[in-house]
């Protein structure tokens, strides 16, 4: 909210410089946000234009005479706007305007100008730049602008928290600023109504929804714009002025925070006001010329025949004050905050209205909103008003009462507070004692501030006046037995991460929701996609069920940049629902699991090209041991490989992670369309793996076997198999053979297909490290080993023994 | 004899310093100490020595024989030398040539602030705690005092996700039918403080990071970021204590000697609430664009958890008290790294990663 300084010190007149009061109303909760200077400067005066001549082969420049009080003027001028007689705002030679620019004499198309006539833009009053700013004709010539305008002047941004109603007007701030100095505010008064007749009728129908209706009738007004000084409070505080009655609504708005409402009286039919709540489907055009369907739920203002306002949030056309208007209805009434927040919401209005009413009014402000308003509006745009007022209010609210108890202000500050500072701040901010001792008191509220339910509530007021500086700094030592620290599974997850580090992998964070088209090849069947109702675009309308979309335009983002060399992994949930047979269109079953995965995506070379080597694409097996190493590093053991044809892959390499038999993971090279739809090469690898199963299944702590004492036996053995025959199930075999369990190690060194192994074949080399515990081991019983292996391949798998 | 025996180790001596290869080392030997070697033949001939002279001129002889080994042997050595460092002198290497190197990987800025924080906090004695981002409007609101149409719910545009069937209820209090129906993306960690209440009596000293959600895009604002929540809760615990914690944070994370201040602010689950700022490192406090010229950085909101959300998870207000914060990561992020645009973040440009 944007409030005027000069506003305020009216209301509250401190001494205080404008940093000081920005200072104290920041630190007690009320935070500036952005100030602005508001001045024109001295040099910018009110002038009359004498004459106005075209020039001659321009289109659009007049060389005019302006008349500013010290004497006559030659102006070159570009606007349209105006003629002989108009007074308008005249910067005189070596004024600087608030948008730097310096005036000087200057020679437009051969003439000379010394001066320049303004726009409301050039002055730095609105973006307005449709031609000059118009003064009154009656305005002064030679007055400073400034004082024809109020100013200077500074305007301060408010952040006015949603629990703070009381301080959306220039009344509230300067309550605010009164209890922070002790000054008093000067509360503006009007002369209260006498009797209740006026020549209208109001029925409320909904008194759930309108607590209070207040209404008054001024006849005989005028309407005009209203004078410059006013038009210009209203637009300092963001609200355009409109004419004389509107602006004195929204003045006395902007003063004492309640919203106003001014109806052409005569626009009523049988001047009567309804509040009810709307008909279903009901057909309202509101001020902004939007013709809106009603539901049952808003509340309108009415009159025996139609809708003529969405009450609290904006008024409708056919009761709107125009110029013709000569008597109005002014209205000051109260809505509930929350029936309030629904009608802005269902039909997209955000009003200044609107937006007090759904915090909460003081609702005891009524009569005096209305009772100012009307004499502004009497001030401003003439008439009379009828002394009588109506209002309805059944049931008055009730002051808030709260018992407060220094102790517990002390507690919970964690510092000493006084019963007589707690009685000194409550007091300052106009709660009144009415019960209680010093030790505990009972405080009336009063009706502005409804936030004040509960001690808490006292509490904050009393620190936030103290200030918060005031609270000492203590730490709160943990206890033994209660300190934690990182867990065993805290240190296997930081072990993968390091391990993705080392093996080179750069860790990316996507959004956890993607477009639904990049998620169709990852979503398994019986799987339901998990849209979000409202998203920001259709890039983001589907949670993530799998990391490897959004690691595929991790790729394709780095690939078009340039970066052909990739390796990335990320860390986070994926998002899964269930789809709901009971449901045929496919509704969400629940639960929605979360689980934790790993995604790594890698495509390029293994290593970078160089004088040693390096080059060569990478392929299934850099995958597969990245993969490796990371379980390796956790501590995660009993890991199997086993081949898939699972959806986004292709169907030749891929694979599934099985650990302890279950499976944890899948990893293989994108299926081609996959990568096609992606804009990622062929030779692209992606793996997802279950981070909480990794986890759960990790060795935190390993156990010391000791270390051999014994020397071990190496022997080298190479076999012929069928080219189908998967490595595992020779390495299966091998180690049934090893009852006595002397091996230590298999490497598989080698693995070859071509002359001279026959087609259809290959030739498979391992290199064994024989030991044994408890000897050193012979080669007599390393060779009875081997022929042991040979003899069972032979006989399990057809394989050949290879010479040599 | 004598003379002779001085004169043949003389000559092996002489020979010996001669020598330049094995080879000519390889002759000495045979010279001397060879099967016809002249040292060799003068053991032989001890048969014509005097019997009395025989022990004396023996061990002149074996003395000599041994003498001349060991010379042998030496003169091997120092030609094995000369011959290594001949060979280790013969080519060097090109040191300037670039060397084998490992690309390493990169973590993201936002996990090694995560990583940063949890590491103090679990040295102040917190535990992690965790829950789902799609979230009940239940626990991401009404439990923290945003009941529906309240205006506070205007502070966090709430992305919502589709209905879903037949939800059961979630463990707690009976809720409102409202809240039980919509499910949402959470706006913020603190839900997680309803959750670990509910399930825990008092003590609670518990940090959550993750991800949360909000429906809104700009240089500062994404619509997803992340949030590490803090709550501790139990008898005695004071705004003090509050203070006392952010401090502590704030210095550890970013230097001994940044200063924290708290200014009243206003959120649903906390009274009194703060903003809570920290000096600006940088600029040393003096004032710079990044802190807006003010000298100091808001970095988070924190406050005395609201009375009624210890009602709400069944805790006595009156015997517990306790305080909350909320910190944004990926701000903290961005303010460590200089980085001027959040949504660089999220791009997963690897020239930005690879940076940080």
């Amino acid at each position: 909210m944007k409030i005027s300084l000069r506003w305020l010190r009216e209301l509250c007149p401190v001494t205080l410089s404008d940093d000081e009061i920005a200072k104290r109303l920041t630190f007690a909760g009320l935070e500036i946000e952005a100030r602005e200077s508001r001045s024109i400067g001295a040099g910018v005066v009110a002038a009359r234009v004498v004459t106005r001549t075209p020039i001659q082969g321009s289109d659009h420049l007049s060389v005019c005479q302006v008349d500013d009080g010290a004497g006559t003027h030659q102006i070159v001028c570009g606007a349209q706007n105006y003629a002989a007689g108009d007074v308008v705002p005249m910067a005189r030679v070596g004024a600087k305007l608030p948008n730097g620019m310096e005036i000087r004499k200057a020679k437009l198309r051969g003439v000379e100008s010394a001066g320049m006539l303004c726009s409301p833009r050039e002055l730095g009053l609105s973006e307005d730049h449709a031609g000059l700013m118009m003064l009154p004709k009656d305005a002064k010539i030679g007055a400073p602008l400034d004082e024809l305008l109020g100013l200077p002047d500074t305007i301060f941004e408010v952040n006015v928290t949603p629990n703070r109603p009381d301080a959306l007007s220039h009344l509230g701030i300067a309550r605010e600023l009164s209890a922070l100095t002790g000054v008093t505010v000067k509360t503006p008064q009007a002369q209260p109504a006498p009797d209740t007749k006026i020549p209208a009728h109001v029925h409320d129908e909904a008194p759930d929804r309108c607590p209070r209706y207040v209404a008054r009738v001024i006849e005989d007004v005028k309407i005009g714009p209203s004078p410059l000084a006013v038009q210009e409070r209203l637009r300092s505080c963001g609200v355009r002025p409109i004419s004389n009655v509107v602006d004195a609504t929204n003045l006395a708005l902007l003063e004492l925070g309640h919203p106003l409402h001014a109806f052409d009286l005569a626009k009523l039919a049988g001047q009567k006001i309804i509040v009810r709540r709307a008909n279903e489907g009901e057909k309202l055009t509101t001020l902004d010329g939007k013709e809106r369907a009603l539901s049952a739920d808003d509340l309108v203002i009415a009159d025996p025949e139609k809708a003529v306002a969405l009450a609290g949030v904006m008024g409708g056309q056919t009761s709107e004050v125009s110029e013709k208007t000569t008597r109005i209805l002014l209205e000051s009434a109260m809505f509930e905050a929350s029936g309030i927040r629904r009608t802005a919401r269902r039909h997209g209005l955000h009003t200044e209205a609107s937006h007090r009413f759904e915090r909460g009014m003081d609702e005891k402000t009524a009569d005096l909103a209305a009772n100012r308003c009307a004499e502004l509006i009497v001030q401003l745009a003439g008439g009379r008003l009828l002394p009588g007022a109506i209002d309805r209010y059944p049931s008055p609210l009730p002051q808030a009462r709260v018992w407060v108890r220094p102790s517990r202000v002390a507690a919970i500050l964690g510092t000493e507070v006084t019963p007589k500072e707690v009685e000194r701040i409550l007091s300052a901010l106009q709660l009144e004692p009415l019960d209680g001792n010093p030790e505990r008191r009972l405080w009336g509220v009063p009706s502005w501030r409804r936030d004040l339910t509960r001690e808490i509530d006292c509490v904050e007021e009393v620190a936030r006046l103290r200030g918060y500086d005031t609270i000492p700094i203590e730490i709160h030592k943990a206890g033994v037995g209660e300190t934690a620290g990182i867990t065993p599974q805290e240190r296997v997850k930081a072990a993968g991460r390091s391990a993705l580090i080392a093996a080179g992998f750069d860790e990316v964070v996507n959004y956890s929701f993607i477009a639904e088209k990049d998620l169709a090849p990852f979503l398994a069947s019986g799987m339901a996609p998990i849209r979000v109702a409202n998203p920001l675009t259709v890039e983001q309308g589907v949670m993530r069920a799998s990391l490897m979309p959004g690691l595929l335009r991790n790729l394709s983002h780095n690939l078009t940049r340039g970066v052909r060399d990739l390796r990335l992994y990320e860390l986070g949930r994926i998002y899964l629902g269930i789809r709901d047979p009971s449901h045929p269109e496919g509704e969400l079953a629940w639960p929605v699991f979360e689980p934790d995965y790993l995604g790594l995506a890698m495509t390029g070379q293994r290593a970078p090209k160089s004088w040693t080597g390096g080059g060569e694409p990478i392929d299934f097996y850099d995958l597969k041991g990245a993969a490796e190493d990371i379980l390796a590093a956790m501590g995660v053991d009993d890991v199997r490989f086993a081949h898939t044809d699972a959806a986004p892959f292709h169907p030749a390499s891929a694979s599934e992670l099985l650990v302890k038999g279950k499976r944890a993971g899948v990893l293989g090279q994108v299926h081609p369309l996959v990568a096609a739809q992606f804009d990622v090469p062929a030779e692209t690898f992606l793996a997802e793996i279950n981070w909480q199963s990794l986890v759960e299944n990790a060795t935190a702590l390993r156990t010391f076997r000791g270390v051999p004492k014994f020397p071990a036996v190496a022997r080298d053995l190479a076999f012929v198999v069928d080219a189908s025959v998967p490595a595992e199930k020779l390495l299966n075999e091998i180690s049934a053979v090893d009852s006595a369990k002397l091996i230590e190690q298999v490497t598989l060194f080698d693995v070859y297909r071509g002359a001279p192994v026959p087609e259809g074949r290959k030739s498979v080399a391992f290199g064994l490290a024989l030991r044994a515990a408890d000897r050193t081991l012979t080669d007599a019983e390393a060779d009875s080993l081997c022929n042991a292996i040979r003899e069972r391949l032979k006989s399990a798998l057809g394989a050949e023994i290879r010479s040599g | 004899m004598i003379e002779k025996i001085d004169a043949e180790l003389a000559r092996a001596t002489q020979a010996l310093s001669g020598a330049r290869s094995e080879r000519e080392v390889e002759a000495v030997r045979v010279e001397f100490l060879g099967k016809s070697g002249s040292l060799s033949g003068l053991r032989k001939g001890m048969g014509a020595v005097p019997a009395a002279d025989r022990p004396k001129i023996g061990k002149l002889v074996t003395d000599a024989i041994a003498r001349v080994e060991g010379l042998i042997d030496e003169a091997k050595k120092a030609v094995a030398r000369r011959e290594l460092e001949k060979d280790l002198h013969r080519e060097k290497l090109d040191v300037s040539l670039p060397g084998r190197t490992h690309k390493r990987g990169h973590r993201h800025p936002v996990s090694q602030a995560f990583d940063d924080i949890v590491e103090i906090f679990a040295r102040l004695g917190f535990h992690l705690a965790d829950g789902p981002e799609i979230e009940w409007d239940l626990y991401n609101f009404e439990k923290l005092g945003f009941p529906p149409d309240h205006p506070a719910r205007d502070m966090q545009d709430t992305f919502f996700i589709e209905k879903a069937s037949q939800p059961p209820p979630p463990p707690g209090s009976p809720p409102t039918k409202g809240a039980m129906e919509q499910l949402l993306l959470r706006t913020h960690t603190s839900p997680v403080q309803i959750r670990t209440m509910i399930g825990q009596p008092p003590p609670v000293r518990i940090i959550a990071p993750g991800k949360v959600y909000r429906s809104d895009s700009d240089i500062t604002h994404t619509p997803m970021f992340h949030q590490v929540e803090c709550l501790h809760v139990e008898k005695g615990l004071s705004m003090a204590h509050l203070r006392g914690t952010l401090d502590a944070f704030a210095k550890a994370f970013f230097g001994p000697t940044v200063q924290t201040r708290l200014r009243p602010s206003y959120f649903p689950f906390t009274e009194p609430s703060a903003e809570v700022d920290v000096s600006h490192t940088l600029c040393d406090g003096r004032g710079c664009k990044i802190c807006k010229y003010s000298g100091w950085l808001e970095i988070l909101g924190s406050g005395m958890v609201n009375p009624d959300v210890l009602a709400n998870v069944g805790y006595d207000p009156e015997q517990i008290t306790g305080y909350a914060f909320g910190v944004g990561i990926d701000r903290l992020a961005m303010l460590r790294h200089g980085i001027d645009d959040l949504r660089a973040l999220f791009e997963n440009d690897t020239r930005f990663l690879e940076q940080l």
